[in-house]
């Protein structure tokens, strides 16, 4: 006989019934619990993304076509001037358009204020960004996958793998300004360079004969902020890449093996083909960290204000009968002076006019519409990841 | 149909095997192994599972050896007439001329033309009309080219798992190998799929050497001419397929084969 203590009166009319335990007021707390837990996320995201839209979307969007404020978006950053006359016409212009009305005005002028950084619109950084995410994200994808492939595919697991693995995890971990720090001494002051004339700054000059080999550094350029960005990001597309490689099957390898193929050609033509979708999205996602970061460029490549954009500097002039193929290499060194240029970026100028200037509603202004293009153009990033992510993995499935 | 009564010297040996131990790292898994697979012949290797035959399988072409410490200790493994551990002996060579299915069918998710010239453009073939030739050839011997010759750039994953199997065949033999091993390819199959591989690799007998591993009895005594059966790293009986079945000289292998296996 099997013993009963608790054996609940069955109801003929629903054999069912279910007794209001412990256990059934628990799960429904937990439930509770964990529901109001995410439901805390979800409405603070939704607060932040609706409190940018609010205060952003009618700087940067227009209500007539084409629907943008183009001139927020192509413009670079300038003063803004606020004329206010006597009747209370509040005027904005920049420093140009300041004078002629100010003349125009005579006496009628009740005060002038200036605003830094505030007027023009944002193309400056929204141009650094991007050049300074190309430059991270190239140098990135190249060590990030080499590496990834070496780990996963070539090192034999042991102590040293062990302990690269457990430097990488160590790499994320470094807070964003010891990057800053590190780019700076690395890349600033540091990174070699060919030259004709060193500096004395140069720690090490190495003569080439045609040229000397100079560790002077990069200065305070793109490139720097680039490599500086690159290593924040490294660990997310070591991380995401060597995962992407894993998850193809090893039976893939084996057969390619067994018919003769060398480890190169298999990781070349049966691995890194089905790894490859994976490894872009996730660069994505990196593209969308290395945009972001603040610190890390503060020292390396970000300039608070700068009024021209990369390529608008005094160049290298080319001969008179210049066409672009005839002086490839003046043309090349043209391209390349624009990486070694500082620049603007958009965290750093969203910075700038949060905590570096004077508030008023002008600069406040300027700041949302910024947050905004730049929440923009990251979501637009993690869509395109998204994107990306679906049709190839329909098309590389397995 | 078995060799009825051919005796093994006859053909020279495209695989054999001299005293042959493997182990990985630490413990042997085969222990002296004497084998040889005759040209032409379809030779089955049997027995319980963990016995070693799908390690003696892939010490054909040295597949064993990515893993660390997994190496043969002692005796030589001998490929038409020479030692494949030799320092002279280039593993992709081996690789090409001895072509290997695997137990579960898996065709690269390229395409069906793509799957079959694989093995041609690692070799560097990359002529297009001598790729056209090998992949029509191979796909003729695995039977697939009747139905599969107006759709070759269709994606391999999309056929069904006997018509992946039989791709995986063609991949192997794309290349021209004198020997193919296969590693149980009938374990994943339904029964029709399976009658269709096996006429196969008795079709594939007259152009190239099989060894395959099964545990299926029934079907070594379909398919090979040749059945060798091991227990526990140990080469237990090697014979014509009809006489090791119908006959069996160990009492080991009687009780196997009868199932009163303890």
């Amino acid at each position: 006989m099997i013993n009963t203590p608790i054996q609940p009166k069955i109801d003929p009319a629903n054999p069912f019934v279910g007794r209001h335990s412990r256990n059934q007021t628990l799960e429904s707390f937990v439930r509770w619990v964990l529901r109001c837990g995410t439901l805390v996320i979800v409405s603070v995201t939704a607060a932040i993304v609706l409190h940018i839209a609010v205060k952003g979307a009618p700087v940067a969007l227009s209500r007539e076509w084409p629907f943008v404020n183009v001139a927020f978006l192509t413009e670079l950053p300038s003063t803004l001037h606020v004329i206010q006359d006597n009747q209370g016409h509040i005027i904005e212009t920049d420093v140009n358009g300041a004078d002629a009305i100010k003349m125009e005005l005579g006496a009628n002028l009740r005060e002038e204020k200036t605003i830094s950084y505030s007027g023009g619109g944002i193309l400056g950084p929204i141009v650094g960004t991007a050049m300074l995410v190309i430059v991270s994200v190239g140098v990135a994808l190249f060590l990030g996958v080499a590496s990834a492939i070496y780990l996963s595919e070539y090192a034999s697991h042991g102590t040293f793998i062990e302990m690269v693995r457990l430097a990488i995890l160590n790499l994320a971990g470094v807070p964003s300004v010891v990057f800053g720090l590190f780019g700076l001494g690395a890349f600033v002051l540091t990174a070699p360079v060919f030259t004709n004339s060193p500096l004395d700054r140069a720690i090490f000059t190495l003569p080439l004969g045609f040229t000397t080999l100079s560790f002077q550094g990069w200065d305070t350029c793109v490139l720097s902020g680039g490599f500086t960005l690159a290593f924040v990001i490294l660990p997310v597309i070591i991380t995401a890449s060597e995962q992407c490689l894993q998850a193809v099957p090893l039976e893939f390898r084996e057969t390619s093996m067994a018919l003769g193929a060398t480890r190169w050609q298999t990781i070349w033509r049966a691995v890194l083909p089905f790894a490859t979708p994976g490894i872009l999205t996730s660069s994505i996602l990196g593209i969308a960290r290395a945009a972001g970061e603040t610190a890390p460029i503060m020292f390396t490549a970000a300039l608070a204000f700068k009024d021209k954009l990369p390529w608008q500097k005094d160049q290298i002039s080319l001969p008179a009968d210049a066409s672009l193929f005839a002086h490839w290499e003046q043309n090349i060194q043209r391209f390349l002076a624009i990486f070694t240029e500082s620049v603007q970026a958009l965290p750093y100028h969203i910075y700038t006019l949060a905590a570096r200037i004077p508030q008023n509603e002008y600069s406040e202004r300027a700041q949302y519409g910024s947050v905004f293009v730049f929440l923009i153009l990251v979501a637009s990033l993690a869509a395109t990841s998204i994107w990306m992510r679906r049709s190839l993995r329909a098309k590389y499935k397995w | 149909m078995p060799p009825s009564a051919s005796s093994p010297k006859q053909l020279p040996p495209v695989v054999e095997f001299r005293g042959v131990d493997f182990r990985y790292s630490t413990h042997t898994v085969l222990h002296n192994i004497h084998l040889s697979a005759e040209r032409n012949r379809v030779t089955a290797l049997i027995g319980p599972s963990g016995c070693g035959k799908s390690t003696l399988l892939r010490c054909v072409n040295r597949m064993n050896e990515r893993f660390v410490g997994a190496r043969v200790s002692q005796g030589q493994v001998f490929v038409k007439g020479k030692n494949i551990h030799d320092t002279d002996v280039d593993l992709t060579q081996l690789r090409k001329q001895v072509g290997m299915v695997f137990q579960k069918s898996n065709p690269f998710p390229k395409s069906i033309y793509d799957n079959v010239a694989y093995g041609l453009r690692i070799h560097g073939v990359t002529a297009k009309d001598i790729l056209d030739d090998a992949v029509e050839r191979a796909l003729r011997s695995a039977v697939l080219w009747q139905e599969l010759k107006d759709r070759l750039n269709q994606n391999a994953l999309r056929l069904s798992g006997g018509e992946q199997q039989r791709l995986c065949i063609a991949r192997a033999i794309a290349t021209n190998p004198d020997v193919l091993l296969m590693d149980e390819p009938c374990s994943a199959l339904d029964p029709i799929a399976t009658l269709q591989i096996e006429e196969l690799m008795q079709q594939l007998a007259r152009d190239y050497t099989v060894i395959f591993v099964t545990h299926n009895m029934q079907q070594a005594v379909r398919v090979s001419d040749y059945t060798a059966f091991l227990h526990l790293g140990k080469l237990i009986e090697f014979g014509d397929t009809e006489e090791l079945f119908s006959n069996p000289k160990q009492k080991l292998t009687e009780s196997y084969l009868r199932g009163t296996f303890s």
